[in-house]
């Protein structure tokens, strides 16, 4: 993947390795975590002091976390389907609406781009919570209360993203490039396209997996801005399992952490190579 | 002003006129490029703007006056009494235990920030290096940050998970107590937190990479065969390629953790917000209050980012010529800029003598 990987292991790693190793084990220790307390049974998930690893696996906390399921008046799949469709739409559309907008920001001279993103470091300082009610009026003043949209937008709206992609631009973006581009005739939209776009990869990626993890396992559009359960997502179904199920819930809701957990991972292990080899083979060095 | 005479008035006259017309020409063309760009950064920005102006500006603004108001809620919708800046004044007044937090916040999150900057500062030098399988241990050290939010990790906060049973607080504490309360109680917090605070640093540490990533090796290579150690090489090469990520690192981070779910100040938050006028303990409650708690959060937050910026900008280099400065903001220069370039090209290309 990389060229600057040795093919053999040589004794001057070995430095490297002795810090790296058990700093990884480390990071790695709340994933081992997740995974293994899902397949606890039920005196293992309640042990004092917790354990990390299972001694005896077991699927009871799956079958009933789907057994739950299926007798709910809502099927899972209605839930499956209506988080990935929020999900993918708003991590699309932050991604594509924040690299868009950094692009006029950063690269594009005109009078209130100054301004604008100071507003938009001001609101990335500002504490969400505090904005939940008046949020909660403009959705409801626009009418999109209990649609997909109540899920959306409000997660669309992430300065986090905006920043990152922004910076990234000032600092990996030649502006001698886009002039370049501009001399020979390419539009603005070509050159956000077919120069920027493909330059500010890893920071898209990593906006685009921050954007998911915040549309993914997000609560609060689903408790605040829905009403009926049909628009409702996955990670509020799942948060709802340990607080009915009772004893059992805690186990159904380990297997619901490991089940939301996995969708993170995946896209996690696409986007990274992706970051990586942005990053080891742009002609930029 | 003395009159240049030349040789051929005449040919002169016409060169000039010819010029002109191609200056204006090319004026005219450039500042009508100059108002499409206006548009196409518009354009671009629309949506973006739209989204922003609906679902922040606006419930920043509507937050600003609750906050200086008492809100309540009848059964009917919600209802507004305006109370000037009472909230405010209750908060530093009254509120002792949002003050106590805050100030005890405030001394947590600054080496907090340290720690994990460097933290990431270094893992992202280690992986930069040449070793065996650095793509898994990349993957490793990213990891966290897909999990760090949500109700995974506050379930693993409750397992008691996050916390270093090794480490012995009450000693750490013995063995420093001739420090102040106020200043001991934040360290011994940040040893509790420690790998909280390691599994936060993972955008940082991707941040760096990327930023390490574009230094030339041969940079290395030529500083090494000039005689300079690992330590000069760090300072003279790795540092300043860091430094503006640095600041952005910095100040990521420092909005992570005072937005983060596990944030005491937060959590109080949403307990005054659903609270009454009187909260828990007779603290003040109820969600105008909250609100300007929110707005002083909020302020305190940006008197710290302000002063990490005081620390880490960048000074502007006054030397370099007015030109290049322009060159690097835009790819578009100003068009009055432009016109006065072109008059001097102008003026030197029939050499009329400027005085």
């Amino acid at each position: 993947m990389n060229r600057t990987n040795p093919k053999r292991f040589s004794k001057d790693q070995i430095p490297l390795y002795l810090y790296l190793i058990p700093l990884a084990v480390f990071m790695a220790a709340p994933i081992v975590f997740i995974v293994f307390h899902a397949f606890k049974p039920m005196d293992e998930l309640f042990a004092h002091p917790p354990r990390f690893l299972v001694s005896r696996p077991t699927l009871d906390n799956f079958t009933n976390l789907f057994r739950m399921a299926a007798g709910a008046t809502v099927p899972l799949s209605r839930y499956v389907f209506n988080s990935v469709v929020v999900t993918f739409t708003a991590v699309m559309g932050t991604v594509m609406f924040s690299s868009m907008a950094a692009f006029a920001l950063s690269k594009m001279r005109w009078k209130y781009a100054g301004v604008l993103f100071t507003i938009n470091n001001l609101a990335l300082m500002f504490v969400p919570t505090a904005v939940t009610i008046p949020r909660y009026m403009t959705i409801t003043g626009i009418g999109i209360d209990n649609t997909y949209f109540a899920h959306i937008l409000p997660l669309m709206a992430t300065p986090v993203v905006l920043f990152l992609v922004k910076q990234n631009m000032d600092n990996q973006v030649p502006n001698e490039l886009i002039e370049a581009a501009h001399v020979d005739g390419a539009t603005p939209w070509g050159i956000y396209r077919g120069v920027v776009l493909p330059m500010i990869r890893p920071a898209i990626a990593t906006g685009a997996i921050l954007s998911f993890q915040l549309v993914w396992n997000n609560l609060e559009t689903s408790q605040l801005f829905t009403t009926s359960e049909s628009v409702r997502t996955l990670a509020f179904y799942m948060s709802t399992l340990a607080a009915t199920g009772g004893i059992a819930g805690q186990g159904m809701a380990a297997a619901a952490g490991l089940f939301m957990f996995v969708p993170n991972l995946l896209l996690f292990i696409v986007m990274q190579s992706r970051v990586m080899n942005t990053m080891a083979h742009s002609g930029l060095k | 002003m003395e009159k240049v005479i030349h040789a051929n008035t005449f040919r002169m006259k016409c060169v000039k006129l010819a010029n002109k017309i191609k200056g204006l020409r090319k004026s005219m063309r450039i500042s009508g490029r100059t108002r499409r760009n206006w548009f196409y950064a518009y354009a671009f920005l629309m949506p973006w703007l739209i989204g922003v102006f609906l679902l922040l500006i606006y419930p920043l603004y509507t937050s600003f006056s609750f906050s200086r108001s008492q809100v309540r809620f009848p059964p009917t919708g919600l209802v507004q009494f305006p109370v000037g800046w009472e909230n405010y004044t209750n908060i530093f007044a009254l509120d002792t235990v949002f003050m106590t937090g805050l100030v005890s916040f405030t001394l947590q999150l600054i080496p907090q920030m340290a720690i994990i900057v460097s933290f990431a500062l270094i893992i992202s030098m280690l992986l930069n290096g040449r070793i065996k399988a650095r793509g898994l241990f990349r993957a490793v050290f990213f990891l966290p940050v897909i999990i760090a939010t949500g109700p995974v990790m506050s379930e693993l906060i409750n397992e008691g998970v996050a916390t270093v049973p090794a480490v012995n607080l009450s000693a750490i504490a013995n063995a420093m107590d001739f420090l102040p309360p106020m200043v001991l109680e934040p360290i011994v917090g940040l040893f509790t937190q420690l790998i909280m605070i390691l599994w936060n640093s993972g955008v940082q540490i991707l941040i760096f990479l990327a930023a390490l990533q574009k230094i030339n090796p041969e940079q290395y290579e030529a500083a090494k065969m000039d005689g300079a150690s690992g330590w000069e090489c760090f300072w003279k090469i790795t540092s300043p390629a860091l430094r503006p990520m640095l600041f952005l690192n910095v100040i990521y981070t420092v909005v992570w953790l005072a937005n983060s779910d596990q944030n005491p100040i937060i959590n109080m938050l949403h307990i005054r917000m659903i609270a009454g006028v009187l909260g828990p303990g007779g603290m003040p409650g109820g969600y105008g209050h909250a609100s300007a708690m929110a707005w002083v959060y909020s302020i305190v937050v940006l008197l710290i980012i302000g002063l990490c910026w005081v620390v880490l900008h960048e000074r502007k280099d006054k030397d370099k010529p007015e030109t290049k400065r322009l060159e690097q903001k835009s790819y578009l220069p100003k068009r009055r800029e432009i016109v006065r370039k072109l008059r001097k090209s102008d003026m030197e290309g029939i050499g009329v003598d400027k005085r």
